[in-house]
């Protein structure tokens, strides 16, 4: 391993990073910088550009686009406050309830929009000011708001697993989907503890009642949205279509729904809607090209095989080089986007991990929800950022309340990481 | 140049969201020829492929002239005056080094290589320059952005 190249690499992109580049043009200015040490100019620029485009070339990839205009269709007709009414309907009476609203909504949004900051936007901006009404302190409101918008990257459908699967080289999207259930749902079950006990600690009541024809007519008043996850999940999973497939569905189905059904959606509306859903997702692909063009430098540079000696060097007691692992991505989480964290590091983890006799779909969500905290934390957590400004508050006033729920979705990733079977007995089930 | 660069952004815009609409027609076709009309349609997959390519590198460039990639404004936040406009314009002359030598040189070079070898795309039999090509024509959008963005008034920064 080359550590003057190593060196460059993070120190440009550290200060392309810090002075206000945007990310994906420091991936690929610090990745022109370090190859250029060694590389002819123009073959280097040739490469660089051929890996930018056929690291988009990827037909899984495509399932991104669909998810997110499926998300914005659904998010135009109103399906943030049926989502509401229906998680105050299951969970609104107990004490603390509207912490427990704000999290059960955010599960079920973030698993249908498939975004985590829509998420952290359209539940918390109608929930954090209703608990502030009601007494509940409004740091702590946001920062259960945007921990549990965290989630929807775990629950399937998630776009950040299909870029793992890209990344990884070909594993099973489905399986990914399926291995995501249980640990997604044992993050939102994590924080519901912290905040039930928080609840009871400083005595907040509930003014929401329920009954079983309220959660009736809430179910129902959601369930069109809800069929979605059916129709695209089980699909998936049952082989029908391929999740590209399914995510052009679940885009027909927004459609004929939000236009035709609830008529929330005109036609005069779509151009800008397409236009949107174009930028949400070139700024992702761009990170995908500029982040394959660094993935290139890495390889070309020996780097992978690198980390991989060295962190074998240190140990060869697989918990040992897990938590490694784990402490690295968190670091890495912290101050990089998903998105590229995700296409750079897993070419240089996977292979250590399978080598010790990690299933790799158990490994993809383990990152996954090393770079979800990572999304929740100061300096550059996008979640933090969407959260506190949907509050209104600075990220400081966060950190309090926001400490207790970061060490409660710790220690699920340490479970979830030495208990394979949370995320492997699912897909097994289904014969993956 | 104000003028220009406002007829550039309509064209942008109009394209990307006629791509975007192709996109997704290109996709429920290839769905509805596998499953209703029961012979799965040959090309859809790689026009799909190709049509995203576009997509995502003509958007990236509309995206890095409205500033929206994501970036750490945490410095650009704290500078005023003389001092962010500065800041401001290197940061654009960065983007606009990566995009002319990457995008433009290497990306023209890509396709010249790809005329001269006569590759062609598997299915649709048309050479990969056209693919390519999506790379030089972004570079030139975002290199036009971004020297928009460094001669234009103190005021407008």
């Amino acid at each position: 391993m080359n550590w003057t190249e190593i060196a460059i690499l993070v120190l440009t992109f550290v200060v392309l990073l810090g002075i206000g580049v945007p990310v994906a043009y420091s991936i690929g200015l610090s990745s022109l910088v370090t190859i250029l040490i060694t590389m002819d100019p123009v073959i280097a620029f040739t490469t660089l550009a051929q890996r930018m485009a056929t690291g988009i070339d990827s037909f899984s990839l495509l399932a991104i686009p669909f998810f997110v205009l499926a998300g914005q269709l659904m998010n135009k007709g109103g399906i943030a406050s049926r989502l509401i009414d229906l998680a105050r309907a299951m969970v609104g009476p107990l004490p603390g309830g509207l912490a427990f609203i704000n999290i059960l909504a955010c599960m079920l949004f973030g698993a249908i929009s498939g975004s985590s900051v829509a998420a952290a936007s359209a539940i918390g901006g109608f929930m954090v000011p209703r608990m502030e009404k009601e007494g509940y302190d409004k740091a702590f409101g946001a920062a259960v708001n945007l921990t549990s918008a965290s989630t929807g990257l775990v629950i399937p459908p998630s776009n950040i697993l299909i870029v793992f699967s890209l990344a990884s080289g070909g594993v099973s999207i489905a399986a990914l989907f399926l291995a995501g259930y249980i640990p997604g749902l044992l993050i939102g079950l994590a924080l519901m503890i912290v905040a039930g006990v928080v609840a009871l600690k400083k005595g907040y009541k509930s003014s929401e009642t329920t009954s079983v024809k309220i959660f009736f007519k809430s179910f129902f008043g959601a369930l069109p949205s809800l069929l979605l996850l059916v129709i695209v999940i089980g699909g998936i999973i049952a082989g029908i279509f391929t999740a590209t497939e399914a995510s052009a569905i679940a885009v027909l189905y927004t459609l004929i729904l939000s236009m035709i059904v609830y008529k929330e959606v005109k036609y005069k509306d779509l151009p800008k809607i397409l236009l949107d859903t174009t930028m949400t997702t070139t700024i992702v692909l761009m990170l995908v090209a500029t982040s394959m063009g660094m993935s290139w430098v890495l390889s070309y540079e020996n780097i992978p095989q690198g980390v991989s000696d060295f962190l074998l060097n240190v140990s060869d007691n697989p918990i040992v080089i897990l938590l490694i692992i784990n402490l690295l991505l968190l670091a890495v989480g912290t101050f990089m986007d998903m998105t590229p964290a995700v296409l750079i590091f897993t070419p240089i983890f996977l292979p250590v991990v399978v080598q010790m006799g990690m299933n790799p779909i158990h490994f993809g969500i383990v990152m996954v929800m090393n770079l979800c905290i990572g999304l929740c934390t100061p300096p550059v957590g996008s979640l933090l950022f969407v959260g506190c400004s949907v509050a209104d508050l600075s990220i400081q006033k966060v950190l309090k309340p926001l400490l207790p729920l970061f060490l409660a979705m710790i220690a699920v990733l340490l479970l979830v990481t030495y208990v394979p079977a949370l995320s492997l007995w699912l897909p097994e089930l289904f014969g993956y | 140049m104000k003028a220009l660069r406002q007829k550039i952004d309509k064209i942008t815009e109009a394209g990307l969201v006629i791509l975007m609409a192709l996109l997704v027609l290109d996709v429920l076709w290839q769905v509805a020829s596998r499953y209703i009309l029961r012979s799965p349609s040959s090309f859809t997959d790689e026009l799909a492929r190709y049509l995203l390519i576009w997509v995502a590198l003509i958007g990236a460039a509309y995206a890095t002239g409205k500033n929206m990639h994501l970036a750490i404004d945490i410095l650009p936040g704290k500078l005023e005056g003389a001092k962010a406009v500065l800041l401001h314009r290197f940061i654009y002359f960065l983007i606009l080094i990566f995009a002319a030598l990457v995008m433009v040189v290497g990306g023209i070079r890509l396709v010249y290589i790809s005329f001269a070898l006569g590759q062609l795309a598997a299915t649709l039999q048309v050479s990969l320059a056209y693919v390519y090509i999506s790379l030089p024509v972004s570079g030139l959008l975002i290199c036009f952005y971004c020297i928009h963005e460094m001669i234009k008034g103190r005021a407008e920064v």
